[in-house]
């Protein structure tokens, strides 16, 4: 019996039926009445100086047990540099920066406290666009940049530039030199996009024995440890962190940010203390996917080959360096993904502004990047007469091509999933007929991500009962990975059927490190870890059967809950029996694992700045979408959609399945109507569902899928993460899609109606950005 | 002011205020945290319950409007350890529900719509989930769900209805 023929299976999720009893406790669910309950008092303006702040009249309030500052946990926390305080000290940087807390026996008793609260701010004038942030002598948002402590060495920082990440490959210059070449420009310009998961972000707090203990609402309860530990000045193992069943998260929830704060007022009170944004101050202060201009130039010869390719890539921080000095990696594997290309240059500079910090989101970067690399090379088959379709067979990433930091592609993957899709448009057909005399256009667009590897742990306890517990600090946050992939990865290990798998609930107390649930790599690190814990159970599980029955342990399989004689079913002894057996002699059988990627270098010299220097697992992508531009109008309806995703091995096609249509509307809301804009007093404007367009049912179209099998991973089985990639493409789809209905270039996402109508009739501006030199050099620190 | 009620089968008072919405009772006076406030604007749907039957959101009806009414949350649809019902068990089934928060809410909403339009259309369901959002799935598969529960329930009634003949 095959490995696979044991683990790949459409099991249904476990957790399905409380969730729809409503029985299920989100952290949200979890106040009790004898917790304190938390409010922040936030920055009414976008910069500025705090000239006084008096908490003592809110102390003296009815209800109030504690008010806490940024003095009380004055550590500095971020990814790459330390420049995020847990409440504004001394600088307001961003409208709805927090500034003060108060716990109290009720909410509405903490919100009248609030506002006795006595805070005098001296308003800076505020920094709101990266083209501000850039210009020469702008005022420096962290006036202090040089003092911060470097988490990570190697990228470059000046100024309002948090971080910069380049990569380089190959001689730009002579490539662009060339007499046979002709070089295409694109500039363009997205938004930015509010994850707006159910259950907002929250936190409860209690002090125990001395130690702080955070449930909260999280994909990374490492991350929540560590920054506790940095911000509270404590050792991050004074810290533990536990995680209930998580009402979504899309990458926001992929950094610490309010939940320390609990932990601070739980030390200070002695009481349980929860803290809950409402959905305007989450929508206010979402960690949202940046904003973001991008300049890129090919250099293409008349048949179709790219020589050269450079490009530019602002990425809006917001007021913290956060998720994106990370981010700023993604670009050479992104926008430098896709197709082979000669020599490549990238650079891509995070820029603090005055505007809320920015954050992850389902595969950042990736997303908008994607939308400019695919719209990029229309315009270069536009301007030189190729066939889009023809010049991306001819072009994407195949066995042995290199990426921009030198790394080597392993096998043909983009070119036979491009023949996948043309094969499942034969079978679905096409649409146009549903046009009814509007514009009409289709595009096939493709995509690079990859599953980011990184650290993850897993115990396996086998069970005197037969069933196995699996341990991890892996986070259930509704794709399904833990109730699904996991279980069923164990059990095919074990010869369990995975009902029989108990799968442990996140806590920092019982499971080792983990790098936290996104990028893909549940089902690959944790997966892969729970394998390597597996193995050990084995080993000591056949050792125990050999002894009791008098067999080699080689020739023992673990099969349907017995270890049975190779090839007799049904001999042997049931797995509770040995299990019991080897109770009784050599102790439990238990097994750990461990498991974190090979780290796939770079060509010597290609990438500064960078996290990661390759990609350990790509994951690449198909989409085609179709769709009707009503020209009087400028509403796009998506008429169908199409995808094929690499994704290794399926291990549960039907989650798969359900995990492409959630994350292709998702990216139809990015590509069509979620818009996010900054106020000049520096708000995100959109802070309730009313302003905030969010896809309805009405809205969207079934996605056909085709799962395109056996492309390399290191995951188990030949896994690759699934849930991260299918927003990758959908701006990129959508836009290319438009811009052929309406013959105009596109390059501004999301493309509303009054976008479309502009577009349609020439009066929306195109994207120009003074600010990005035209040499490229210029545009790095050097 | 006093209001009283009938909650989940049973007689429950309230004696404060009578603006106080009804999903500050059920969540933090019965702690029936089934029913999710997400938007607490009426857009969402999440916290939709029945009212005498009719769907409706739960953070924009004042407690005080329900004198003498009929309110079913949620968890007054399947007690204990009974079966689910059967919009419920097909979405399990289904492997429809993805983080899960908006599903109370849909079910709600759904199982109103369902008695009241058991012939309703692919086009039609679209059409009554506007009130309902859902972050993670992309509907289809609720949609897909719900249709074949109608089908199944107009079969039965079928059946149900040549035994009379």
């Amino acid at each position: 019996m095959s490995e696979a023929s044991v683990t790949v299976m459409n099991l249904p999720r476990r957790d399905a039926q409380d969730k729809l009893r409503g029985r299920t406790k989100y952290t949200n669910d979890r106040a009790r009445p004898d917790m304190l309950h938390a409010v922040l008092l936030r920055s009414t303006v976008p910069a500025g100086r705090i000239v006084r702040l008096d908490v003592s009249p809110a102390l003296a309030w009815p209800g109030v047990r504690a008010v806490a500052t940024g003095a009380d946990a004055p550590g500095l926390y971020g990814i790459g540099i330390a420049d995020h305080p847990l409440m504004a000290i001394d600088t307001i940087r961003y409208h709805g920066e927090p500034i003060a807390v108060v716990a109290a026996e009720t909410e509405e008793q903490a919100r009248a406290a609030l506002a006795a609260i006595i805070l005098e701010i001296e308003p800076l004038a505020p920094v709101l666009t990266m083209a501000e942030a850039l210009e020469p002598g702008a005022r420096l948002i962290h006036e202090d940049w040089r003092g911060y402590e470097v988490i990570t060495e190697g990228g470059a920082r000046a100024g309002n530039i948090a971080w910069e990440a380049k990569s380089s490959r190959g001689d730009v210059d002579a490539a662009f030199a060339r007499s046979d070449v002709r070089i295409v420009e694109s500039s363009f310009s997205v938004g930015r996009q509010s994850h707006v998961p159910f259950e907002p972000r929250v936190a409860i707090g209690s002090w125990e024995d001395g130690r702080a203990h955070i449930q909260t609402s999280t994909q990374v309860p490492w991350t929540v440890r560590n920054v506790t530990g940095r911000v509270m000045q404590l050792p991050p193992g004074r810290v533990r962190v536990t995680v209930p069943p998580v009402g979504g998260g899309f990458g926001l929830k992929f950094d610490a940010s309010i939940e320390p704060i609990t932990a601070l007022l739980a030390r200070m009170t002695g009481r349980p203390v929860m803290l809950e944004n409402t959905r305007q101050e989450e929508m206010a202060t979402c960690l949202c996917r940046e904003n973001a201009e991008i300049r890129i130039r090919s250099a293409v010869t008349a048949e179709g080959e790219i020589v050269g390719r450079e490009a530019v890539v602002l990425m809006d921080c917001g007021a913290y360096g956060g998720e994106q000095v990370f981010l700023t990696t993604m670009t050479a594997h992104t926008l430098g993904g896709n197709y082979r290309v000669g020599a490549t240059r990238l650079v891509s500079r995070a820029v603090y502004t005055n505007t809320p910090p920015n954050g992850a989101f389902r595969a950042c970067n990736g997303v908008y990047n994607t939308f400019a690399l695919e719209r990029h090379t229309d315009e270069i088959c536009d301007f030189l007469g190729l066939d889009p379709m023809e010049f991306r067979k001819k072009n994407v990433l195949g066995d042995g091509d290199f990426g921009p930091t030198g790394q080597v592609f392993e096998d043909d993957v983009l070119a036979p999933m491009l023949d996948r899709m043309e094969t499942l448009r034969a079978k679905t057909g096409t649409l146009e007929r549903k046009a009814d005399g509007r514009l009409y256009g289709m595009a096939t667009t493709v995509g690079t991500w990859f599953v980011f590897t990184g650290p993850s742990a897993a115990t396996v306890n086998l069970n005197a009962d037969g069933s196995a517990t699996l341990v991890t600090s892996g986070v259930e946050i509704g794709s399904g990975t833990m109730m699904q992939s996991l279980p069923q990865i164990v059990a095919g290990q074990l010869g369990l059927a995975p009902h029989q798998v108990i799968v442990r609930e996140a806590d920092t107390d019982a499971a080792g490190l983990d790098v936290g649930v996104g990028g893909g790599r549940t089902t690959v690190s944790i997966g892969a870890a729970s394998v390597a814990a597996c193995a050990e159970v084995k080993e000591k599980l056949l050792r125990a059967a050999g002894e009791m029955l008098q067999t080699r342990p080689e020739d023992l399989v673990l099969r349907d809950g017995r270890a049975e004689i190779s090839g007799r079913p049904g001999s042997g002894a049931t797995i509770p029996a040995v299990v019991a057996h080897a109770q009784a002699t050599t102790g439990p059988i238990t097994g750990s694992g461990a498991f974190t990627a090979k780290n796939t270098p770079a060509m010597a010299g290609c990438a500064m700045g960078h996290f990661i220097d390759a990609l350990d697992i790509p994951v690449f992508v198909v989409h085609e979408a179709e769709v009707a531009v009503d020209p009087d109008t400028g509403h796009v309806e998506v008429l169908a959609y199409r995808v094929v995703q690499d994704v290794g091995r399926a291990l549960n096609p039907r989650a798969i399945m359900g995990q492409i249509q959630g994350g292709v509307v998702q990216g139809l809301g990015y590509a069509l109507h979620e818009e996010v804009t900054i106020t000049t007093d520096g708000r995100i404007a959109q802070n309730d569902f009313e302003t905030y367009r969010l896809p309805l049912a009405g809205d969207v179209v079934p996605v056909a899928a085709d799962l395109y099998e056996g492309a390399p991973s290191l995951g188990p089985l030949g896994a690759k993460g699934a849930g991260e990639v299918p927003i990758l493409a959908v701006g990129a789809a959508i836009a290319c899609a438009v811009s052929r209905a309406i013959g105009k270039p596109v390059r501004q996402l999301p493309l509303t109606p009054p976008r479309v109508l502009g577009l349609l009739h020439d009066r929306e501006p195109q994207p120009d950005f003074p600010h990005i030199a035209s040499g490229w050099a210029a545009n790095t620190l050097g | 002011m006093t209001v009283t009620f009938r909650l989940n089968g049973e007689d429950y008072r309230f004696r404060d205020d009578p603006m106080t919405p009804l999903i500050d009772i059920l969540r933090q006076e019965r702690f029936l945290t089934g029913t999710k406030a997400v938007c607490r604007e009426g857009f969402c749907g999440a916290c939709t319950v029945h009212v005498d039957g009719d769907a409706v959101p739960s953070c924009l009806k004042p407690v005080g409007l329900l004198e003498g009414c009929e309110v079913v949350t949620i968890e007054g649809l399947s007690a204990g350890n009974q079966v689910l019902h059967p919009l419920q068990a097909a979405f399990e089934a289904a492997d429809a529900v993805q983080c899960g928060m908006c599903f109370p809410g849909m079910v709600m909403s759904l199982l109103a719509f369902m008695r009241d339009n058991p012939d309703a259309s692919r086009d039609d369901i679209k059409a009554a989930m506007v009130g309902n959002i859902c972050r993670c799935t992309g509907y289809e598969r609720i949609v897909d769900t719900v249709a074949d529960c109608l089908a199944q329930q107009r079969q039965t009634a079928k059946v149900a209805g040549g035994a009379d003949v």
